[in-house]
């Protein structure tokens, strides 16, 4: 369980990104997150595992109060958290099953990691991993030689290899195209529902939003102005969220 | 002031449609003078004369001359001390370049976050790198005794602090993204960098071992002068005797060991990279 209690976040140059956010969100949900670009829907993902911390309020992950952690046990408290990201973040020089296998690393001694001396069970957990979104015989190809979609794919066995509790995703389809953006965002629903895996994900097309998560959260200015199922989304929230009316091409993708 | 301006500044271009374009004045109006002063004092300061160039220089190919025909019987005295100095670039360079991987992650950009323990690490290392392999290699002669061992590590140390530059300078050209996602999956900083920055400069990394290495077998060759062992023992001693034959054939040695570690190298690298 994730509890936000207005939480603030600002920034150090001043900007304040998050104003006050309270929301809870149970085990094994799929929701995403909307809102216009500079809302705060990155940095509330972000707050999540820590990699930006807060300034106000509390945020509760698990019955752990995130902003006391620091170190060691910040490490161990990320590891039950995947998170995949717009731009794939692999190492595209390396083959796929080092780059999910990356995700054993922060289980291992660091000796062991330095040598690179994954355990059995560990590649074990990988190519499951690969199978799991579809791409098993790509494993020893090297990243770079895989379309976007596939990347994103090899991302998110990454993130299931990790064997986490959440998964957070900060505009996992924005630079893939509809069809295949349609292909990934599956995966992720697989994903949610076989293993039980929390899903939060930034979207930045609406539609694709609405069709694939279970509860969308609307933020606006670092607000939160609709919280609710994704079958109750009208027009008038999707005003209240983006500012404005969409047009049929922004609602591309469905 | 604005009349030498003028006098400099280039005639306006008129086009067929009777605008007038006034291209700018060229900044050699400003370098050449002073690139020209420039090379007057240091000509000056070093005692450059032409005149000297012309009548001794010839000089240089009468040494040159004498050096032929090489003496190939010295070959049996010098090929131990060259392979010598191989040994002292090739250790050299791999204890150097081992070092200045930890050396380059505490002075990278993207790795430290402290900006001050960053400049500090550089600061330190930009220092030693101001000292010449020559000092560095009559410092370990003076702490280790003559011989190869002070030549291992003044190339070592010289190989130390060029390839941490480079390389920090690599990291911070490095794609972050394998690094976050590694982050945030729990892994420590250390580890992350090890999974997700390194396998993108493995190659580079390499490449600059390489690189090294070929500097410093051209460098390890003079070391022996300070008496910090290899082939420029035997190259010193021999010329202070004249013997040019002997220095002749040493030197076919070394060029021929030079142009064969390059060429082998070079196909390396060209491969890695
Ligand atoms: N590291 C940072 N330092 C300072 N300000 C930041 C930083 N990251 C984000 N901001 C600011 O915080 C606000 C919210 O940013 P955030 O990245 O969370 O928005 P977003 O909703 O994810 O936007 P986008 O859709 O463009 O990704 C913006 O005004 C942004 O400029
Ligand atoms: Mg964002």
């Amino acid at each position: 369980m994730i509890q936000f209690e207005n939480v603030v976040k600002t920034y150090p140059n001043g900007v304040q990104a998050l104003k006050g956010v309270s929301l809870t969100i149970e085990q094994g949900e799929f929701i995403a997150i909307i809102g216009l670009s500079g809302a705060g829907k990155s940095t509330l993902l972000r707050s999540i595992n820590q990699m930006h911390s807060i300034t106000d309020g509390t945020l509760m992950v698990n019955g752990v109060n995130v902003s006391s952690l620091k170190g060691k046990a910040l490490r161990r408290f990320r590891r039950d958290i995947g998170m995949v990201f717009q731009s794939f973040n692999l190492v595209k020089r390396t083959t796929v099953i080092k780059n999910v296998l990356a995700a054993r690393v922060a289980d291992m001694p660091l000796w062991k990691s330095l040598l690179g001396l994954y355990a059995k069970e560990d590649k074990l957990i990988a190519l499951e991993a690969l199978d799991q979104v579809g791409i098993l015989e790509k494993a020893y190809t090297r990243a770079d030689q895989l379309s976007g979609g596939q990347q994103q794919r090899v991302a998110l066995a990454r993130t299931v290899a990790q064997q986490p509790k959440i998964i957070l995703a900060d505009e996992p389809v924005a630079s893939l195209d509809p069809v295949t953006s349609q292909q990934v965002m599956s995966d992720f629903v697989k994903i949610n529902q076989d293993l039980n895996i929390t899903v939060v994900a930034n979207m930045h097309h609406v539609d694709i939003a609405l069709k694939y998560a279970r509860r969308v959260i609307g933020i606006k200015e670092g607000l939160i102005v609709y919280d609710g199922p994704s079958t109750e989304v009208t027009n008038d929230i999707l005003k209240a969220v983006y500012g404005r009316e969409l047009s049929d091409d922004e609602l591309m993708g469905a | 002031m604005e009349k030498i301006k003028k006098f400099f500044l280039p005639r306006p271009i008129i086009l067929s449609s009777g605008k007038i374009v006034q291209p700018k004045l060229s900044p050699m109006v400003y370098i050449l003078p002073i690139l020209g002063i420039a090379i007057y004092y240091s000509a000056q300061l070093t005692r450059f004369k032409f005149s000297t160039l012309i009548n001794r220089g010839s000089q240089f190919f009468v040494i040159v001359g004498r050096m032929i025909p090489p003496n190939p019987a010295y070959f049996e005295r010098a090929w131990m001390p060259l392979l010598i100095t191989i040994l002292m670039s090739v250790f050299g360079t791999i204890i150097g370049s081992a070092f200045s991987l930890p050396a380059a992650y505490v002075s990278s950009e993207n790795m430290v976050k402290n900006k001050y323990a960053k400049l500090a690490f550089r600061a330190i290392f930009s220092i030693l790198r101001t000292i010449p392999l020559l000092i560095l290699a009559i410092i370990f002669r003076n702490i280790f005794g003559l011989g190869a061992f002070a030549g291992t590590m003044a190339v070592g140390v010289f190989t130390f602090t060029i390839m941490t530059k480079m390389f920090y300078e690599l990291i911070d050209t490095a794609d972050m993204g394998p690094f976050e996602a590694i982050e945030s999956s729990g892994a420590s900083r250390v580890q992350a960098f090890w999974s997700g920055i390194m396998p993108q400069l493995w190659g580079q990394y390499i490449a600059l071992i390489l690189y090294n290495f070929e500097m410093n077998i051209r460098n390890a060759a003079i070391l022996g002068y300070v008496g910090a062992g290899g082939i420029g023992i035997l190259l010193n001693e021999r010329l202070a005797w004249r013997a040019y034959a002997d220095v002749g054939i040493i030197l076919i040695a070394l060029m021929v060991t030079v142009y064969l570690i390059e060429s082998l190298s070079r196909h390396i690298r060209k491969r890695l990279l």
